[in-house]
């Protein structure tokens, strides 16, 4: 081994608490890091995740202006041909008023909205059925499941209650009917269709006089990524029918652009703690240098070169940059793990979306590494400026 | 190769200005035959220290030269120097001489590795460990021994290199009377083995018993021998 490495080691590991002070400061820098991107953009993918899940699929299609007039079971077999495709299924979505009475008398009238969905194909689509935590999912023309949200604004309803539902149809008449509640529907953190009243889509259709029409394909791939493939593949398909395709970060954005920002001032702030973890590395290797003097004074009088010393200083610099990187990540990839595992929330509602983003991971350790090496750019030329007969004059 | 492995020509070193200015060395001028050994004595703040630095290439002279193996060493840049030093120097201080980091072999063999030339580094330091008896001490790390057997491995790295002089200030200022003298007799008997010469700080002649040479220093001014001219001493 160089005796410039050998010396740097052993200088090193006879600080022990030098050593530990440099390095918990790099690696509790890259832990924070790592802890906002779990925190953070586990929050922004679950979302993302809940919205896909619940109203946007992976890739949504809607008509440029009003109700999708092709048949639903037509579009939805078509979707289903292409291989990245898992399943598609039509919804429609309304809005309805709903008497809320006491006694016989009508006390405030809600407008909720509606949607209608196919209680077959939906739930091979969305997770919406899988809310459902009292009673069961739409299953009859008759039955309408409702939201936590809608239902403690009328009044606590139960499952086995009627509902008198009137919509406006498309001629501007009202069509007033009546439903059994047979479920009552509840998302973890209430990103689901907790606000809305879900019943059989050709109820709706009926109630709105749109016979075969359809608001919107949920369309969910097998293969998130091929979103842009599938939706361009159906649009040059049918290009003269005004449809409208997004996938899931287009029909997300407007719900999510604030959030972006966010996260890039909470990753600023995340930097910051790796600048200030890169000057408790120079403090440190200030007073590593300063304990040093006579040693450094010994090693030029006998022949080393300016730029041996700084070589000993710098590779020390290496070693608390790779321990602390070393450290860090693992303590960051430790947490993720955990936060993985136990299904951590955030706040107590939503369950955040835990990924390894490995590109991030390494990423965050070379700049990590990269900072205590710099950090220790300007001790190191200090000791290298020791004069030998300075140096050995302290006693 | 020539006789003489050490000449200082009209060296001066003053240190400060105005009226802090000190005249540490004045004028001093002798010339060093290879194996002698040499002694610089005079009293504390006389200019010993200063005048071993100049030898040692540790500091540069105000004024004058300083000749070494025949080699002006007056313009040479700092990495020269350090080389220079590393290969024809050795040197003996009188505290902490060892990195209290490494071993006493590590410490030993240091030089040879500052130069990196590592061939029989190890063998050779072993060997030098054993004549200056330390064979024992070797893997201890350098802060676990005593002071004279640190002064010991210091003598040993002084010599890994082969240097054309070792430099040695106050080697036993810090030593007790027994262990001084056997550190001492260490360096006599390693001059005469291999015919090193050596150039030894100290304000404690007697210690020292018989030696090739003596110089006295006195106000900055060198005098051959152990007497300054009492011309000298009257004009103080
Ligand atoms: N770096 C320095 N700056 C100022 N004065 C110095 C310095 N080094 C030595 N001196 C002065 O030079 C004189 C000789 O010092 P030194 O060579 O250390 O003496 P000695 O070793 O004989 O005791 C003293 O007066 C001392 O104060
Ligand atoms: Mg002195």
């Amino acid at each position: 081994m160089d005796y410039r490495v050998q010396l740097a080691k052993r200088m090193l590991s006879n600080k022990k608490g030098s050593l530990i002070g440099a390095v918990l400061a790099v690696s509790i820098g890259i832990l924070v890091i790592h802890v906002n991107f779990v925190i953070f953009q586990g929050l922004y993918d679950a979302i993302v995740r809940d919205l896909s899940s619940y109203r946007f699929g992976d890739v949504l299609v809607t008509d440029e202006e009003s109700f999708i007039t092709k048949s639903d079971i037509f579009l939805v077999n078509w979707f289903e041909r292409i291989p990245y495709v898992e399943a598609a299924t039509p919804r429609v979505q309304s809005s309805a008023a709903i008497n809320v009475t006491k006694n016989g008398k009508l006390i405030e009238e809600f407008r909720v909205p509606v949607i209608g969905v196919d209680p077959f194909r939906d739930p091979r689509v969305s997770t919406a059925h899988e809310t459902v935590t009292d009673g069961q999912y739409v299953f009859s023309r008759n039955s309408v499941v409702v939201g936590s949200r809608v239902v403690s604004d009328l009044g606590n309803i139960k499952v086995g209650d009627s509902l008198q539902i009137k919509i406006t149809d498309r001629r501007g008449e009202d069509q007033i009917r009546r439903f059994i509640v047979t479920g009552i529907v509840t998302s973890p953190g209430g990103q689901g269709l907790d606000s809305e009243i879900i019943m059989h889509i050709d109820s709706l259709r009926d109630m709105l006089d749109r016979d075969g029409e359809t608001g919107e394909i949920l369309v969910k791939l097998n293969d998130p990524d091929k979103a842009s493939d599938v939706k361009n593949y159906f649009l040059r398909t049918f290009p003269n029918d005004e449809f409208k395709a997004e996938t899931i970060e287009e029909s997300a954005e407007a719900a999510l652009s604030g959030f972006r920002s966010g996260i890039a001032m909470i990753n600023m702030i995340g930097y910051f703690g790796m600048m200030s973890s890169a000057f408790a590395v120079v403090t440190i290797q200030m007073m590593l240098v300063s304990s040093k003097t006579r040693e450094v004074g010994v090693m030029r009088a006998i022949g080393a070169k300016r730029k041996d010393i700084l070589i000993i200083f710098i590779v020390q610099g290496m070693m608390i940059g790779a321990l602390g990187a070393g450290l860090g990540t693992a303590m960051g990839l430790g947490y993720t793990f955990y936060a993985k595992e136990t299904k951590m929330t955030f706040a107590g509602s939503i369950p955040l979306e835990v990924s390894y983003d490995w590109e991030k991971v390494i990423q965050t350790a070379l700049m990590a590494f990269s900072l205590a090496v710099i950090a220790s750019i300007y001790p190191s030329y200090k000791a290298t400026k020791l004069q030998p007969v300075e140096a050995m004059r302290y006693v | 190769m020539s006789d003489i492995v050490l000449e200082l020509k009209n060296v001066n070193r003053v240190f400060g200005q105005g009226d802090t200015k000190v005249q540490a060395l004045d004028n001093v001028t002798f010339s060093v035959k290879r194996g002698e050994f040499l002694l610089i004595v005079g009293s504390s703040g006389s200019g010993k220290s200063t005048l071993l630095n100049m030898i040692g290439l540790l500091d540069k002279p105000s004024s004058g030269q300083v000749f070494i193996d025949g080699t002006n060493t007056t313009k040479l840049s700092d990495n020269k120097i350090s080389a220079f030093r590393n290969s024809k120097l050795g040197f003996i201080f009188q505290f902490s001489n060892l990195l209290a980091d490494l071993t006493v072999l590590e410490n030993v063999m240091l030089p040879r590795n500052i130069q990196r030339t590592d061939q029989n580094a190890q063998k050779q330091a072993i060997e030098l460990l054993r004549s200056v008896g330390l064979e024992n001490q070797m893997h201890k790390r350098a802060n676990k021994v005593s002071g004279g057997q640190a002064q010991r491995a210091a003598i040993a790295r002084g010599l890994i290199n082969h240097p054309a002089i070792v430099l040695a200030d106050e080697p036993t200022g810090n030593l007790d009377s027994v262990t001084a003298e056997t550190v001492i007799q260490l360096m006599k008997s390693m001059a005469k083995k291999l015919n090193q010469t050596f150039v030894i700080v100290t304000h404690d002649r007697h210690q020292f018993g018989e030696v090739d040479r003596i110089i006295t220093i006195k106000d900055g001014r060198a005098f051959e021998g152990e007497d300054v001219p009492p011309k000298m001493e009257l004009t103080v």
